[in-house]
């Protein structure tokens, strides 16, 4: 079915042009009109003497970009997130899903039909920057690059709204916007070594930019300037912001379709999600790969002092993303014991292995051979940084699983609270004590301390009590096993009593 | 013409604007132990039912009884833990997208897109439904449900009667063979509900399975043949009313007579006749006992010389049948 006979993209198509399309669009004009005229104004100083246009074009035309990704990537996110969470609420998206529509033509209709105001306020701003390029003497590859870069950010932004809209009663996909502008302070740690500035548009616009203006102009930080190098090779940025960008986009769009059949599955499964972390934590350590080429520092006299926030970075980042899937791939404990009705099973066999605990070690593994790059060639110094940070993984992501599937099962649908509070209790609130009294004890009580710490190169003489922490959260892993297994199987025997 | 779907799954064309006719003992709907669950409860438990071509039957049962669970299993759109839903034959949970041509879900609530026009509002759907010739078939609906003259109206301007009655339209858009009515009368004004009666008569005579549920039993027994009493999850009756009312140990009777009072007074005087009311030329009763004890009181008046002008049940059967059965709170 082509786009323009997809009935949800021409209902989306009428309602936005019902709704007038005129009015955004002459604000972006009006935008788009100053900026052009502020431009012509900036080639001469106050003096009447003449400034590079080229200059003037970069810092004008920077602003169009900037304009260009709140409307199209933040708007447009905001956009689909709103509709399909209206239509969720009236009914119309069962409605749709009743009809002979496939997920994907569903999809489609609201991917590219919820945003079409935007894409039309996107495009008299990109005419606009495409006058100011050309009037600067600009490369057009300037031009065509940036937007590339922007219309793929914003398909992608796209899907995490679909995914948004469907995964919450509420607008919360809002959180991944303020999730993803705080990583941008954090980007410009190493820019070309951290995954999300890909998975951004940012470095790929600033390696274009700059790759305009003249090699003894350039800014000190070749950073900015130089390839991107994935476990030594090199590859251009923007290439690789495309090829990340689509491949989660994959990753996306089979749950969304799978979702869209099937509202009562999980948001991800386990396979996707193994593949997901994989892929992303990979391509991360490649790209931290070139500052070590797997010799990691295990004294700090080798330790560049940029590196130490960096690689704690990558690591909270490995973290946080595998929190996050963990959190997706868990099943809602009202589905197993459906299945435990449906398919007679009465031991825990089955029901471990439809918990995400088994992932939770799955994806540690992953990141533990990921991670283990860093260390091809000084295993022999460094194997105790590894296990530490390994152990450490592993224990927060058990404990993790634990903690969310015994309060789903115990608090059901007020199990949220509970599990930001232990993340609160047992993760953030030491670090937050040890920064106010200045004392680094506290900070040990962490369960993400072990980690970080090992990370950070500690001396000899701290190695032990890393080790003591690590057995202490051990135990604390199975203790709260035991309860969770208990509750878990207290669900087979209310199946069971209800058959 | 309209496209039309026969039993056999192949398109037909009729002239009537509800197609098809009914065959005869073919049934379009077979639900065969169905079990929903939900955290907290099992919402629906065992349920079995079988509707036939031009069987409109009423689904009945007080808040929470799980009506509209059932409907949305059914209809596809909630997830049941075991048992089965057949349409035409075909297993509903093998063949989903077959079947969604076959079966139309109106829900209890009208959901529509306000800023479209009704007539837009319906090309939508025809669009996903690949209903060929849409213009004219959106007219049909429209005329059916009394929207004609609103065909340019925005979705948002419309009352929720009319809201109703365009989803109602856009539920038959396809021509489905079954049709699941989730309280379809309730936003409905009085002229509304007699036309809704209509069309659901036109519905039966053209051979679709229908459905229905509603808290107004004397609106329900004026085109259901059938109806299945659900409570607490649980099919506890279900039948044609003839069967049901069979089953009935209690019932409303009026009588009236030209000659003879005095001795039917005496007849009435039997221990299974309750609540005796005198009323006009007669007497109102309760009659606690089968339909066969009842005959027998028929015959012992009419040999005993009373000359009986009227006999009849008072009230509305489903109400009678659904006061019985044990789901007795509506409301």
């Amino acid at each position: 079915m082509k786009l323009t006979e997809n009935p949800i993209f021409i209902t989306q198509r009428r309602i936005t042009h019902r709704g007038g399309v005129l009015a955004g669009m002459l604000i972006a004009g009006v935008l788009g009109f100053c900026l052009l005229v502020g431009f012509i104004g900036s080639l001469t100083d106050e003096f009447g003497n003449a400034r590079p246009a080229a200059d003037m074009g970069r810092l004008f035309y920077g602003w169009i970009i900037g304009l260009e990704i709140l409307v199209l990537v933040l708007g447009g996110f905001a956009h689909i997130v709103r509709v399909l969470t209206e239509d969720r609420k009236a009914g119309l998206w069962d409605s749709n899903r009743l009809t002979p529509m496939s997920p994907a033509q569903i999809l489609t209709g609201y991917w590219f039909g919820a945003p079409l105001r935007e894409f039309y306020m996107g495009l008299v701003l990109a005419g606009f920057g495409l006058v100011i390029t050309l009037s600067a003497g600009l490369p057009p590859t300037l031009w065509l690059g940036t937007q590339l870069l922007i219309l793929s950010t914003a398909a992608f932004f796209g899907l995490l709204a679909l995914l948004m809209g469907m995964a919450f009663q509420r607008a919360q996909g809002l959180l991944v916007i303020l999730l993803f502008l705080f990583t941008i302070p954090v980007s410009f740690l190493a820019p070309s070594r951290l995954l999300t500035n890909y998975l951004l548009p940012t470095y790929g616009i600033g390696h274009l930019f700059i790759a305009t203006v003249p090699v003894s102009e350039q800014p000190m930080d070749q950073d900015w300037t130089s390839a991107t190098h994935l476990f030594g090779l090199s590859i251009n940025p923007v290439l690789l912001s495309l090829i990340l960008q689509a491949s989660v986009g994959v990753f996306l769009w089979r749950t969304l379709v799978r979702k869209t059949a099937n509202p009562f599955q999980p948001l991800m499964l386990r396979g996707e999600a193994v593949g997901l972390f994989t892929w992303l934590t990979v391509a991360q350590q490649a790209l931290i790969w070139s500052m070590w080429l797997g010799i990691f520092p295990t004294t700090a006299k080798y330790r560049n002092s940029d590196d130490i926030p960096l690689i704690i970075a990558v690591h909270g980042g490995t973290l946080l993303l595998g929190l996050m899937l963990l959190a997706s791939a868990s099943p809602q404990p009202e589905r197993v014991r459906v299945e435990s009705l449906r398919l007679g099973f009465t031991n825990f066999g089955p029901l471990f292995s439809r918990s995400a605990a088994p992932l939770a070690l799955a994806l540690a593994g992953i990141a533990a051979v990921a991670f283990l790059t860093q260390f091809l060639f000084n295993l022999a110094d460094s194997w105790r940084i590894l296990l530490v940070v390994c152990v450490n993984l592993t224990e927060v992501f058990l404990l993790f699983v634990l903690v969310l599937e015994y309060c789903r099962l115990r608090h059901r649908r007020r199990h949220l609270g509970f599990v930001a509070l232990w993340l609160v209790l047992s993760c953030v609130a030491p670090l937050i004590l040890a920064l106010a009294f200045q004392n680094a004890g506290f900070a040990r009580f962490s369960m993400l301390a072990p980690g970080f710490i090992a990370l950070a190169g500690p001396d000899d003489t701290e190695w032990p009590p890393l080790f003591y922490t690590l057995m202490a959260h051990m135990l604390i892993v199975i203790l709260l096993g035991l309860v969770w297994r208990r509750r878990w199987l207290g669900v087979i025997g209310q199946a069971e009593s209800s058959n | 013409m309209l496209a039309a779907f026969n039993m056999a799954g192949e398109s037909t064309t009729a002239t009537s604007t509800v197609t098809g006719s009914a065959p005869e003992n073919a049934s379009l709907l077979v639900i065969e132990h169905l079990r929903v669950d939900f955290p907290e409860v099992v919402a629906v438990n065992d349920l079995s039912l079988r509707i036939e071509a031009g069987d409109v039957c009423g689904l009945i049962g007080p808040n929470g009884a799980g009506k509209t669970t059932t409907m949305r299993a059914v209809s596809g759109l909630q997830e049941f833990t075991r048992g089965s839903v057949r349409i035409a034959g075909r297993e509903l949970a093998k063949e989903p997208d077959e079947l969604k041509r076959r079966l139309g879900f109106m829900p209890d609530f009208c959901p529509t897109y306000d800023q479209l026009t009704t007539s837009e509002f319906l090309d939508h759907f025809a669009r996903a439904f690949g209903v060929a010739d849409r213009a004219r078939r959106i007219s049909e609906c429209l005329e059916l449900t009394w929207l004609t003259d609103k065909r340019d109206a925005l979705c948002e301007e419309l009352s929720r009667g009319m809201k109703q009655r365009l989803v109602l339209a856009k539920t038959m858009l396809p021509d489905p063979q079954v049709l699941l009515l989730d309280e379809p009368a309730s936003g409905l004004d009085p002229l509304g509900r007699i036309e809704l009666r209509k069309l659901l008569l036109q519905l039966r005579d053209a051979g679709k399975a229908v459905l229905i549920s509603s808290h107004i039993l004397t609106e329900l027994s004026g085109f259901c043949n059938k109806a299945a009493i659900m409570e607490r999850g649980r099919l506890v009756k279900f039948g044609t009313l003839a069967e049901l009312g069979r089953q009935m140990d209690r019932h409303r009777m009026s009588v009236k007579w030209r000659a003879g009072g005095e001795r039917a007074r005496e007849i009435l005087k039997d221990p299974a006749v309750a609540k005796l009311e005198p009323q006009d030329g007669g007497v109102l009763f309760d009659f606690l006992g089968g339909p066969d004890a009842l005959d027998e009181l028929l015959k012992t008046l009419v040999t005993q010389g009373v000359r009986i002008c009227e006999w009849r049940g008072v009230g509305d059967d489903l109400e009678q049948i659904f006061l019985q059965s044990g789901a007795k709170e509506l409301m």
